[in-house]
């Protein structure tokens, strides 16, 4: 393997002519598994891609032509479009993880929507009590328990109104 | 990936491939030539060679690319 491309820092990309073959040293650091993954399942069609770790923070990546032949203007492109494609699936991975408790959220509340209403049946079974339920303004009160008629007067409710002096009529009025 | 006489040795790391999907790779290209899969303490080792020695080195090529996307596929090597 020899570097040859003077527009790409020394180090990082070499190629070998005789196995139409290009490697790629990434910082395992800056692009995360999978989307070094993503970039490598999307060329495997377009060459053969071998992974490999020569260290444990970095991981190479050896492209190799699928007609056996190859130019270094043709490596070099192949090399770069996957670069280019490596930084796409590595920024595609940071917004997935940056929304992942939105997409959680709006997953849940798509398949919770997609189960559909409960059928009355499955509200008639279900079981309210198991809930402790803080209801400060009696909403969950039926309308009867809240407008309903009052219960029937009691015995002491009797005694009282008998101890109450009668309403005068309007006969009974006396002058000031 | 090292090439010796007629056989290729491949060195497929751990933390980058998954175990089941190289069986599985080599399960799926036995036809096309003898596999002998051994295990190292970070890699697992395949030396392989074609029915046709000259199609040893793209057999491993296929084989490797095929693991590979099985890899993808399972999410990863673990």
């Amino acid at each position: 393997m020899q570097s040859a491309y003077p527009d790409i820092p020394p180090g990082l990309v070499a190629h070998d002519l005789t196995a139409a073959a290009v490697q790629l040293q990434l910082d395992a650091t800056l692009y995360p598994l999978q989307a070094i993954y993503g970039a490598a399942y999307i060329f495997i069609d377009r060459c053969y891609v071998f992974l490999d770790r020569p260290r444990p923070e970095q991981v190479r990546v050896v492209l190799t032509a699928k007609g056996g032949q190859a130019d270094p203007g043709a490596l070099r492109a192949l090399v770069g479009e996957f670069a280019n494609e490596l930084l796409s699936c590595a920024w595609r991975h940071q917004v997935t993880l940056d929304n992942r408790v939105l997409l959680e959220t709006v997953t849940m509340q798509a398949i919770a929507g997609a189960m559909g209403q409960p059928s009355l049946d499955d509200l008639a079974s279900f079981d309210f009590s198991d809930q402790g339920f803080d209801d400060p303004l009696g909403i969950a009160l039926s309308w009867e328990e809240k407008h309903g008629k009052k219960a029937p007067a009691t015995a002491v409710t009797t005694d009282t109104a008998a101890t109450e002096p009668a309403a005068a009529t309007p006969g009974e009025e006396s002058a000031p | 990936m090292t090439e010796a006489s007629i056989y290729i040795d491949l060195r497929f790391a751990r933390d980058l491939y998954a175990g089941p999907a190289i069986d599985e790779a080599i399960k799926v290209f036995a036809r096309f030539g003898e596999f002998h899969l051994s295990e190292a303490p970070d890699a697992w080792c395949l030396r392989l060679r074609a029915l046709r020695p000259a199609m040893t080195r793209r057999l491993a090529h296929e084989l490797a690319n095929y693991a590979l996307g099985l890899t993808v596929q399972r999410g990863g090597a673990t």
